[in-house]
């Protein structure tokens, strides 16, 4: 190296930026060049002057707690917002997976709001708002199960003849998750799987289906009040889990059946 | 996520990095006021576009916002003398001397370094501001202040360049033409 390339590499040496191979390369020359270390010394002189402590321009306590409460008033409104543009929806009877009459029905007797945020179209909204309402209906008594089975190989057979598609079902009981069985329901629509797991006294619902768009197995989470809700594409298979588990353990949940 | 899981997430994600935003438009600005309703006004807008945060470097991700809030901020008030000096620190104000010693950084004082610091015209101190004191990558300058990595490495080394002169010289100088930034 020369002195013209070692003052072109010099900085990106000094920021750190160069790989291992060039900065062997520039340390050398500079082990070998006295114009070249000086140049190196201003440069570090300017850096240290430029980090001065006492240059960086640090916010005040006050202002600091300014932007604290500017920051929760504006997750209150956008809560109060979400609220009422859910309440809108419901009274205009857009929610199509099932009968409005039913929705309220469900809504007095379980005495929850059901605020579904951070929907990415209105399409997974429809679809979130299905996949927790066939949640909350699999709770009520006799509603949960239509094959009782820990074994995946009762189950599976099961949903022959009953969907169009053979829905995968992993047995995850050495994780700690056990089946409990499964069931036919319907999301927008369409007849879909119901697998039910079980952790301590915590239902888990998956309901899954073929999925005929793109794979993106990020899992995806959407929150309704008290219940989790995670999704996301498999290869062949679109999952949707909802759940009263924690947030932790149902992605740990979630984790587990995506590697399968 | 619930609202109020959101808003425990920004806190958790977000939220540490408010002393950087108000370094950045602090520096951006060279006002306090100016800065602190920056600031305010960049935060409200990552909290409404936090569900597009995917979990990246959560500092370049703010910085960005408020390096765009700060421009805009900038141009709205371009006639509030917000920008008054720019032009004229786009020239190059060191009387070069034939000295090569003249390289030398002589003044560490700290004053002269602010001062030097807030001349420098605004694209060279961004890169300086995001390098130096905020510690940023390349890369994540490049990304912060919408850039290619080229861009950056040059307005870096001139920015320093030019730094390094002004810094060099023993009294504040007179103007000259010339060698300008540009
Ligand atoms: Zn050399």
């Amino acid at each position: 190296m020369n002195c013209d390339d070692s003052r072109i590499y010099l900085p990106a040496y000094l920021d750190d930026e160069l790989d291992i191979a060039e900065s062997l390369r520039i340390q050398k020359h500079l082990t070998e060049c006295r114009d070249c270390r000086q140049a190196q010394d201003e440069q570090l002189a300017l850096r240290s002057a430029l980090r001065d402590p006492d240059l960086y321009a640090y916010p005040s306590a006050d202002f600091s707690k300014r932007i604290e409460a500017a920051v929760r008033q504006a997750a209150k409104e956008e809560a109060r917002s979400q609220r009422s543009s859910w309440l809108e929806s419901l009274r205009l009877g857009s929610f199509r997976w099932f009968p409005a009459a039913a929705a309220l029905v469900i809504v007095a007797t379980i005495g929850v709001l059901l605020v579904i945020n951070s929907v990415r179209s209105s399409h997974e909204q429809v679809i979130a708002s299905a996949v927790l309402a066939g949640h909350i209906r699999s709770l009520q008594p006799g509603h949960l199960i239509d094959v009782p089975s820990s074994d995946r190989h009762t189950v599976k057979p099961w949903f022959q003849g009953k969907l169009d598609f053979s829905p995968p079902v992993p047995d995850l009981s050495e994780l700690g998750w056990t089946l409990v069985g499964g069931r036919l329901d319907y999301v927008d629509k369409q007849p879909v799987a119901v697998l039910v797991y079980q952790r301590r006294m915590h239902n888990i619902n998956v309901f899954l289906w073929p999925n005929h768009g793109s794979a993106d197995d990020t899992i995806r989470e959407e929150d309704a009040q008290g219940y989790q809700i995670l999704h996301w594409n498999g290869a062949e298979t679109t999952y949707w889990v909802v759940s009263d588990l924690n947030n932790a353990e149902l992605l740990e949940f979630a984790r587990a059946l995506r590697g399968h | 996520m619930t609202s109020n899981e959101k808003l425990r997430r920004f806190e958790e994600q977000i939220s540490p990095h408010l002393k950087s935003a108000y370094n950045l438009a602090r520096w951006l600005t060279r006002s306090h006021e100016d800065a602190e309703d920056i600031v305010q006004e960049a935060f409200l807008r990552a909290f409404s576009a936090f569900e597009s945060f995917r979990g990246e470097d959560a500092k370049p991700w703010l910085l960005t916002i408020v390096r765009n809030t700060s421009m805009t901020w900038l141009k709205r008030n371009r006639n509030a003398g917000a920008t008054i000096g720019f032009e004229e620190a786009l020239e190059d104000p060191i009387e070069r001397s034939p000295d090569p010693e003249e390289g030398l950084l002589i003044s560490c004082d700290r004053e002269q370094v602010r001062q030097a610091l807030e001349q420098l015209p605004s694209d060279f101190r961004q890169a300086v501001i995001l390098r130096e004191m905020e510690d940023l990558s390349y890369k994540e300058i490049s990304a912060t202040t919408g850039v290619p990595i080229g861009t950056v490495m040059s307005r870096l080394s001139r920015g320093r360049d030019w730094l390094r002169r002004i810094l060099a010289t023993p009294h504040p100088v007179k103007r000259e033409g010339g060698a300008g930034l540009r």
